[in-house]
């Protein structure tokens, strides 16, 4: 395929992301670029204090994996952040179905802390069967948090990924996109009597899906800053996907070999946090520097639209007359 | 609605009128042994601090009298709609959910509930609602209010012909013990002062002709408001039936004296000689001693067997340490 793109009528519009291949679980392996793509980059002081987000992952390792800089960027920048988890992960790595659901339970706390983030809420849905639950509920509940909550933000799986084999990620992405537009005074009378009211969602992030994904892309986010903090909510996430304590386990396999890595360093906690940087991070890197960014996640933000008050008051300013001359 | 006759037999056979009363001191009526508890009025507010559901698909025709009774002794009491009634009436649909609306705002008054909540699921619909979304409504409402004792639907009714009464009685049934257990959306207690709440007694209308009874209430000092409620259900009831018939007969040159001169009147008492006539003339009524009732199927999960058992096995057992 090599050059064919030069014999064709028009460039290219989608662009394959190529993996580094030390984690399949990184970016799309589709992209798509809007023309009116932005750099978000960091925000001196704390400009969104007074805002609240609401992170959504279908499992445990999605927000880590994912978004983990997006969010540890908005906790610095003043917003107060919530993690919610749709599955109970009952299918995690590790143990039988009992110990993998307490497992995960356990590090879903310790990766809130770790971003900063005031509180983790589990939903506990069944994995990889959430297209058996109704939509309907899953809504109702999270449009119950968001509002509980006064969220004004979410992040959450993109809905218009095509590539998306995943029911669970499926699900939780058409669920919180759907809320983000339902939620007014009149969809749950009772709520507004018992005084919650929330807020409008003015801004939406959908991060893409891997290793098959195909995501629009407006939104850069440089999380350069933040790429530690990103890199140790992955450690916190023990039980299960391809981070945790990898590190250290590769340290340990290859010292039985009379092998080391000198990124992997002397000591379970720098083997832990260097394989991840330096490994399963990488792709992240990759992605920001065709930005000049040292490391950036991909989104396609949606804010809430143009207003269109304003707009028809300058008309009139502009346009009126007066009554009787 | 049909004008219908119940059957009077109670399906549990046997027809002991109890001498109890609600409240504290009410005998727990028994499904299967064949008692029917009869419940009369309590003097002063024996209820105070307790909160009352009544939830239904449309409105409280069937426990309208039990309301005001049960708020008459002190319960602060709430009305929770599962439906919007878009088929009640003869109007549009949008007129039909708009009439319904105001005539449930003036039952509201009439009998006097603290407030109205409704779920606005279209009418006749509701079994095919995900009953987890209407439960997570119904928890959160049961936690949030803080209910004690709630009025439904028999969800095991037989002959109820209507999906909405169905629907509405299970998830009330499932919500009640649901709302009490923690691990149940937790979420909930994210809004200030929502906690786990269980609901403890519950009163399932006998809304059809042989649906199972073993509660009578006593609506005697109720009636007017009962027979003020039976008017006021013009879209989904026939509340209007009399200024109907006066019309009618006024087109063949002639008048009932009943009816009397105006619709307000004709209605009243068309309700009154007609409608009260389901909860003053069914089968059996003479057995109870009161002149009008409305019938319920009652669970008392005030204390379970288990806790009584063991309560009744310290007293009698325990010792000084």
């Amino acid at each position: 395929m090599n050059g064919i793109h030069e014999k064709m009528p028009h460039p290219p519009s989608i662009f394959s992301f190529k993996r580094s291949g030390y984690n399949i679980f990184t970016l799309p392996n589709y992209e798509v670029y809007t023309d009116d793509l932005k750099i978000e980059r960091d925000l001196p002081g704390k400009p969104h204090k007074g805002r609240v987000f609401a992170a959504i992952q279908p499992h445990i390792d999605d927000v880590p994996l994912y978004c983990a800089g997006l969010v540890a960027k908005l906790i610095k920048e003043g917003y107060t952040g919530y993690l919610i988890r749709i599955s109970n992960d009952d299918l995690g790595s590790g143990g039988s179905y009992g110990e993998g659901v307490l497992r995960n339970e356990i590090d879903n706390d310790k990766i809130a802390e770790v971003l900063g983030l005031k509180k983790a809420f589990n939903l506990n849905y069944t994995n990889h069967r959430m297209d058996g639950d109704p939509m309907l509920e899953l809504k109702t509940r999270l449009l119950f948090l968001f509002k509980v909550l006064n969220v004004d933000t979410v992040i959450s799986f993109d809905p218009q990924d095509m590539l998306e084999r995943n029911p669970d990620h499926t699900m939780t992405a058409e669920a919180v996109y759907r809320v983000c537009w339902v939620g007014t005074r009149k969809d749950f009378p009772e709520l507004n009597k018992a005084g919650i009211t929330g807020k409008s969602i003015t801004d939406q992030y959908y991060y893409g899906m891997s290793p098959m994904g195909f995501h629009p892309v407006n939104c850069v986010v440089d999380i350069s800053s933040v790429i530690d903090k990103k890199v140790e909510s992955n450690i916190a996430n023990a039980n299960k996907g391809p981070c945790g304590h990898s590190g250290s386990r590769l340290r340990a396999r290859l010292a039985k070999e009379n092998k080391k890595l000198p990124i992997l360093g002397n000591d379970d906690k720098t083997a832990d946090f260097q394989y991840i940087k330096e490994l399963l991070m990488h792709d992240w890197k990759v992605f920001g520097e065709q930005f000049g960014l040292e490391y950036a996640e991909p989104y396609f933000w949606v804010g809430t639209g143009q207003e269109y008050t304003p707009t028809v008051q300058d008309y009139i300013d502009e346009h009126a007359v007066p009554l009787r001359s | 609605m049909e004008r219908r006759n119940f059957i009077g037999k109670t399906a549990l056979g046997g027809m002991v009128v109890g001498s109890g009363v609600t409240g504290a001191g009410a005998l727990a009526a028994q499904p299967g042994n064949g008692e029917v508890v009869v419940e009369r009025s309590i003097p002063g507010k024996p209820h105070k601090g307790k909160v009352l559901a009544v939830v239904v698909d449309d409105s409280p025709l069937f426990c309208a009298g039990t309301c005001a009774k049960l708020i008459n002794e002190g319960y602060t009491a709430y009305l929770i709609r599962t439906t919007n009634n878009d088929k009640s009436g003869d109007g549009s649909y949008g007129e039909n959910v708009l009439k319904n609306e105001k005539e449930n705002a003036r039952i509201e008054e009439i009998l006097g509930f603290k407030d109205v909540y409704e779920f606005y699921y279209r009418q006749h619909r509701l079994h095919s609602i995900p009953l987890v979304d209407i439960r997570f409504r119904m928890i959160f409402l049961f936690r949030y209010l803080k209910v004690d004792t709630v009025i439904t639907y028999n969800p095991r009714g037989y002959g109820e012909e209507n999906p909405d009464h169905t629907v509405t009685g299970q998830v009330v049934e499932e919500a009640s013990w649901m709302a009490g257990i923690p691990t149940h959306l937790p979420e909930h207690f994210e809004a200030e002062g929502v906690s786990a709440q269980v609901v403890k007694e519950r009163y399932y209308m006998a809304a059809q002709p042989g649906q199972e009874y073993n509660r009578v209430v006593d609506i005697g000092s109720v009636k007017d408001r009962k027979i003020q409620v039976l008017t006021e259900l013009q879209s989904q009831g026939n509340g209007n039936m009399g200024s109907e018939l006066r019309k009618k007969l006024s087109a063949e040159g002639k008048r009932i004296p009943m009816l009397g001169n105006d619709n307000d009147t004709a209605n009243r008492e068309f309700a009154r000689n007609f409608l009260f006539d389901h909860y003053s003339t069914f089968d059996g009524i003479e057995n109870y001693g009161v002149t009008s009732a409305e019938r319920f199927f009652y669970i008392d999960k005030r204390n379970t067997d288990l806790e009584s058992g063991i309560d009744a096995f310290i007293n009698k057992n325990a010792v000084k340490l």
